[in-house]
């Protein structure tokens, strides 16, 4: 009876504490594994490369998964692999020195780009409209009807 | 064979030189003899290239294993259809590919313009024929598809020999969408070649009016097209063979072609500002150097090896070769603004921030955003190598996470532009065109978070493709419900009979309509779920509504290869519902190479994609990695949409004469008095 209730207590232990925590290991091996590239040349990310048998990535995440397993935090497991494979490891840039102008480029261009794009808008705007002048003999028309005449114009020819 | 093709190429080269000699010498004289020699040179430049081209293609149709390339790329065992691939699967037949292509283009432009445009077309063949030369030059003299086999002997003689059988074609390429990918792909990038040779010969001869810009507008269109047609096809043969479950992987070679289609489509946009308002003109001008230069970087990175890239050719010396040209076209186009930036003065005003124009601004800047962000990610690795000693990778994740905001603003532009006027867009217009394809999109976005599409970035592009497809829907049905008032006719046929008025604007919106079916595809990417497993026969594994079975596997021997196939049974909500056969196919050849080929059911809903991974290492079990991708054939069918809008915009609009009631002839026109401009009026256009 004894022997049953100590089977009973350890199985529920196993369930309720052991396999949520594989399932989180492995959740996390997935993240982690998700900042890294796989260095067969595939251009895959670690956990993407679907290479049965790949000779980098079958041991890169075996490596992966071992620390984790041990508690490694993710600074040290990045360490760890950039120590080992080099910073092409790295499925991103990582956003502290030189690697910091990847990211900020495309907001610079963007920046850039709208100030530009505004700066041009208004310069365009400020510029005087054009005045028709009617010939001898022909009908004067004002500014507002002429408005007017162009609003119905461009809805008529809108393309 | 490979002598006359050898001969074909030296000549066209010789021909070439002359177009462009004789070409400046007759712009400088206008000598019409010379004109039209040097035009009729450039047409034999052209039909030598064909000639050489298909001396090539002989050689492996007739199994010539004396030829280095041909036994590199082909065996006894290839069949015919993958024998035409053959051609372009290395450097050297890419590279006479892509003048083959390119002299189809010039040869068209030379006989469809010999009788028109005569102060532009000696510009055009000069600046085609300087084009020609280059990839005639690398052909000829640094990469030749007609080198033969041989041994050095003790004499230092080079003795011919002839092998029993080829190499084979790279199992990769063995597939019937790599025989059409690279063509279109080509074609695009070839194609950008027109428009800029049509701009800088505009700038170089002062060419009056806006005409060069209908033309440039064409034919930019047709590469747009082709090079739309590549990247997808190009995507789809990623999704259908490699294997991994995705259809862009942000590789190198990818980014550079995305980059000229991104710079293309803003030209596309911005050609109109020109056109309606001769505004623009020194920025269309750059957008189509820049096309075109990036057409020529983009083959630059695929050639020289300085990014590491599945699709890449073997490392080379050809690189440099590219890098003086480019440097070249640069110096040219620079000079050639910097003398004649006068001619492209405009007198550009806006009326309003909130008008089309405005919209074609953010447009384009938005496109020009998108193309340096990916180029200055495809080259970082380079670039941080240079200066910090550290290679550091640039992948997915990166581009992810900057291009889809990008993205997902464009496809906001491609809504609320064609709602905007010209000039000036009124509140009582803005609020009448807006309502309606807001609360589209709000339907569209609680429909996908209901059921079950919940994330911030998907959400919000079903949200904006609901916007765009209903702002789409309401011009074609105003527009249509007007012609079928008028005419009787039923509301489909007054759509057509729209679109068939106005090719151009209506064509674009066929267009648009495409892309937002391919935006829809991709947001489904969020949601994608595989499963990978070790499997018995017999044995199952759940992936969403489906179970899968691994019920046997067979083999099956084909001429070239042998096929092991993987027979999976699938279950849906646990009824039978068919049965898929993933394969690895192992080629005849030296190296005995593999490939995958995926099992995909298809629906609208999702994709079932069921890859035979490959053999447990320990076990030698079966592999089987399972995916459910949501919505992605909608990018597929959204593909279809994009190149049916772009053919509709090729085709002339249909003329309409209006006839007054009750009149048997068309009315008089009505005399006006007449008004002094202090302005030029524009140009009139299609």
């Amino acid at each position: 009876m004894t022997s049953r209730r100590s089977i009973l207590a350890l199985t529920l232990v196993f369930v309720l504490g052991i396999v949520p925590l594989l399932a989180q290991q492995a959740d996390r091996v997935k993240t982690v594994g998700s900042r890294f590239m796989c260095m067969c040349n595939c251009n895959q990310v670690l956990t993407q490369c679907n290479h049965v048998g790949c000779y980098m990535s079958t041991a890169m995440l075996k490596e992966l998964g071992e620390m984790v397993g041990r508690g490694n935090s993710d600074a040290i497991i990045t360490a760890a692999f950039v120590k080992e494979y080099g910073t092409t490891v790295f499925a991103e840039p990582p956003k502290s020195g030189f690697s910091l102008i990847a990211w900020s480029m495309p907001f610079v261009y963007f920046i850039a780009g709208a100030t530009l794009v505004i700066f041009v808008i208004r310069k365009w705007r400020s510029r005087p409209a054009t005045v028709l002048q009617s010939a001898p003999g022909g009908i004067a028309v004002s500014a507002d009807a002429l408005d007017r005449a162009r609003a119905q114009a461009a809805r008529d020819t809108d393309d | 064979m490979d002598v006359f093709g050898s001969f074909a190429l030296l000549l066209a080269f010789v021909c070439a030189v002359y177009a462009l000699v004789g070409g400046i010498a007759a712009i400088l004289t206008r000598h019409p003899l010379l004109i039209k020699s040097t035009r009729q040179a450039g047409m034999a430049t052209c039909i030598l290239i064909f000639l050489a081209t298909f001396s090539l293609e002989y050689l492996f149709f007739s199994d010539n294993f004396a030829s280095a390339y041909v036994v590199s790329h082909s065996n006894r065992d290839l069949s015919t259809f993958y024998k035409v691939a053959a051609l372009w699967s290395g450097q050297e037949g890419s590279l006479l590919f892509w003048s083959f292509l390119l002299s189809i283009y010039v040869l068209s432009v030379l006989v469809v313009y010999r009788n028109k445009n005569g102060e532009l077309m000696p510009y055009v063949g000069v600046v085609l024929a300087g084009v020609q030369i280059f990839f005639l030059a690398l052909n000829n003299f640094v990469a030749s598809p007609f080198k033969m086999l041989g041994n050095v002997s003790a004499s230092g003689a080079v003795e011919p020999f002839v092998r029993m059988d080829g190499n084979g074609l790279n199992p990769l390429l063995q597939y019937p969408e790599m025989v059409i990918h690279p063509p279109n792909l080509y074609s695009g990038y070839t194609g950008f070649t027109i428009p800029f040779a049509f701009a800088l010969a505009a700038l170089l001869a002062r060419y009056p009016g806006e005409k060069w810009i209908h033309l440039t507008r064409k034919w930019t269109m047709i590469a747009w097209c082709f090079q739309s047609c590549g990247i997808l096809l190009g995507a789809h043969w990623a999704y259908a063979v490699l294997g991994w479950g995705g259809y862009w992987g942000w590789d190198p070679v990818e980014n550079a072609s995305l980059l000229p289609w991104l710079t293309g489509t803003a030209f596309l946009h911005s050609v109109m500002m020109q056109e309606k308002r001769g505004m623009m003109k020194v920025w269309n001008v750059w957008l189509v150097f820049t096309t075109f230069l990036l057409c020529i970087l983009g083959t630059f990175l695929t050639r020289s090896g300085i990014v590491s890239s599945v699709h890449a050719f073997a490392q080379s010396s050809i690189g440099s070769w590219f890098v003086g040209f480019l440097c070249l076209i640069m110096v040219v186009c620079l000079t050639a603004y910097i003398k004649n930036r006068d001619y492209l003065k405009s007198e550009n005003r806006l009326d309003s921030v909130v008008s089309r124009e405005s919209s074609f601004l953010f447009n384009n800047l938005l496109f020009l955003v998108a193309c340096i962000a990916v180029l200055s990610g495809t080259l970082f690795p380079v670039f941080s190598e240079w200066f910090t000693g550290n290679r550091i990778s640039v992948g997915p994740p990166f581009f992810n996470k900057i291009m889809i905001p990008i993205g997902l603003a464009l496809l906001f532009l491609t809504g609320v532009g064609p709602l905007l006027a010209w000039g000036r867009t009124s509140k009582e217009s803005m609020k009448r065109n807006f309502g309606w394809p807001l609360l589209a999109g709000i339907v569209a976005a609680v429909v996908s978070f209901a059921v079950g599409y919940r994330n911030v970035f998907s959400t919000l592009c079903l949200f904006l493709c609901g916007f765009v497809g209903w702002t789409i829907f309401l011009e074609f049905y105003r527009g249509a419900r007007v012609i079928a008032a008028r005419s009787g006719m039923n509301l489909l046929f007054s759509a057509q009979e729209l679109a068939m008025r106005n090719t151009r604007r209506y064509g674009g919106y066929v267009v648009h309509f495409g892309m937002v079916l391919i935006f829809i595809g991709l947001a489904g990417a969020a949601f994608n779920i595989d499963v990978q497993k070790t499997m018995n026969f017999g044995d199952s594994m759940k992936l969403g509504p489906y179970t899968l079975i691994l019920q046997s596997a067979d083999t099956k021997a084909d001429k070239n290869y042998t096929a092991q196939r993987m027979i999976v049974e699938v279950l849906k909500d646990n009824q039978q519902s068919m049965l898929l056969y993933p394969e690895k196919r192992l080629f005849q050849g030296r190296d005995q190479s593999s490939g995958t080929m995926v099992a995909i059911y298809s629906t609208l809903r999702e994709d079932l994609y069921v890859v035979f991974a490959g053999q447990d290492q320990d076990t030698n079990l079966p592999v089987v990695h399972a995916f459910l991708n949501p919505l992605v054939k909608w990018i597929w069918f959204g593909g279809v949409w994009v190149v049916l809008g772009t053919l509709l915009a090729l085709v002339p609009s249909r003329k309409v004469s209006l006839v007054l009631a009750h009149s048997t002839e068309p009315a008089p026109a009505t005399v006006v008095p007449a008004l002094n401009p202090t302005v030029t009026l524009q140009e009139g256009h299609d």
